[in-house]
């Protein structure tokens, strides 16, 4: 009996990362919530820590409208401003 | 014109069918029960019966851009247990997850473990035998239960949604393994969802609902309309404040012992809708009463409605003849996922 493959079958390309910083000395650094509560207090310090340790130029802080979805196209185009970015999912 | 039907996935030659249970086992390609081994002659008959080709695309998951073609989706149909005949409903619900108001990413990979809920309608019920009456939630026919199943195995074979891999289900619940009811359209004069959303009589539709799991009620104690409902809405209440307070389509199914107090006193589903959109509403401070007292930093006093509107709660007549029962289906994610109703076998090439 021959059977069938059920997956999709696709060639997943691999993601490589974006070069790491060496430093975040002057460097503008995005935090994009997924919008859950839980994320703020992380943030609230990792931003703190940031900017007293790491010396970064600007920090700006940016929230999902929709925690279960991709970030929008606008929001996507506004994080492109940062140097980095950290991502916090507040579960 | 002749149609292809040229199958293009991999084969895999074994020689029992206990080597085929473990084949499918041993690579996580099952819900954990026994599957049916699918071969092409299975496939290519499920084709058939919807005379779509092996490489229609029945949608696109909107978030990897991952392709669902009717020969994938066959293939998980007949693993599930599919007949030809069921194919069809399978491919239609397929098309309405792949609809970006239903979120699909969100719905199969969030913690909050919700599963695909499917509501049928129209003339396939009768054709396929679906049980809309005892034990409509449960395991009350081949066709449901089979039906249902094929979107679990559909998920964690074509777009890997697999548990602990983009299944980041905290719970999830038993309506995973299948989730799938027809509506009791012979045992109502109510009108049938599908009529209600907008579908002609003519044909038939499936309805997907990402969706929690069934909370039943009972009220055996009144015959008045507006007591029956605001056990309804006491229930959709509760889920709001133990759950989740966001609000969006809202399922409650209604057996025909309580439906029959409904319709001998001459209210429609319309009414029903009416009656729910104005009773299932909480308040800010009624998190003080379920342990939910930090979320309330200001404007303690502010009304949440379970529905935007009347429209957004969707009445289904099913179950067995006797008992004072009912069941609310909850959303899983509020507003932001919303059911999708598709015809069954209707337009596939548009």
């Amino acid at each position: 009996m021959f059977i069938l493959d059920p997956t999709a079958e696709v060639d997943l390309k691999p993601i490589s990362s974006a070069p790491r910083l060496k430093s975040s000395d002057k460097k503008i650094i995005g935090l994009l919530s997924n919008g859950k509560a839980a994320v703020s207090p992380f943030f609230n310090y990792l931003e703190k820590m940031l900017g007293k340790n790491w010396n970064a130029k600007t920090i700006l802080r940016y929230t999902k409208i929709n925690y279960s979805a991709p970030a929008d196209p606008d929001l996507i185009r506004e994080l492109s401003r940062c140097h980095m970015i950290v991502t916090g999912i507040g579960d | 014109m002749t149609l292809d039907f040229t199958l293009a996935s991999k084969q895999y030659e074994i020689n029992s069918e206990e080597e085929a249970q473990d084949y499918f086992h041993a690579r996580g390609l099952t819900d954990g029960l026994p599957i049916v081994p699918p071969t092409s002659e299975k496939v290519i008959a499920c084709l058939h019966q919807s005379g779509m080709v092996p490489t229609h695309v029945l949608g696109v998951e909107p978030v990897r851009g991952r392709v669902i073609t009717a020969e994938k989706t066959a293939i998980n149909a007949v693993l599930a247990g599919c007949q030809p005949l069921h194919f069809p409903v399978v491919a239609a619900a397929v098309e309405a997850m792949c609809h970006p108001e239903f979120l699909l990413h969100g719905a199969t990979c969030s913690t909050g473990g919700c599963a695909i809920f499917m509501v049928v309608n129209g003339p396939i019920v009768q054709e396929l035998g679906m049980g809309a009456t005892f034990n409509a939630l449960a395991n009350s026919d081949r066709a449901s239960a089979v039906i249902g199943r094929s979107i679990r195995l559909i998920l964690n074979n074509i777009l890997d949604v697999k548990p602990g891999g983009l299944d980041r289900s905290t719970l999830g619940h038993p309506g995973k393994f299948s989730y799938c009811l027809a509506e009791d359209e012979n045992g109502t004069d109510w009108i049938p969802l599908a009529q209600q959303r907008g579908a002609s009589t003519d044909i038939s539709t499936v309805t997907v609902f990402a969706a929690g799991s069934p909370r039943q009620i009972m009220n055996e104690w009144t015959t008045v309309p507006e007591e029956i409902l605001e056990t309804f809405a006491a229930e959709i209440k509760a889920n709001m404040l133990h759950y989740s307070v966001w609000g969006g389509n809202y399922v409650i199914v209604l057996p025909k012992q309580l439906r029959s107090r409904l319709e001998e006193a001459n209210w429609s589903k319309s009414d029903v809708q009416r009656f729910i959109f104005e009773h299932a509403r909480v308040k800010k401070h009624d998190w003080i009463k379920v342990g939910k007292k930090s979320l309330i930093t200001e404007n303690k006093d502010k009304e949440f409605s379970a529905l935007t509107n009347p429209e957004d709660l969707l009445v289904i007549a099913a179950g067995g003849p006797a008992g004072g029962f009912g069941a609310v289906i909850p959303p899983w994610f509020g507003h932001k996922s919303r059911a999708v109703t598709m015809g069954i076998g209707v337009c596939f090439d548009c």
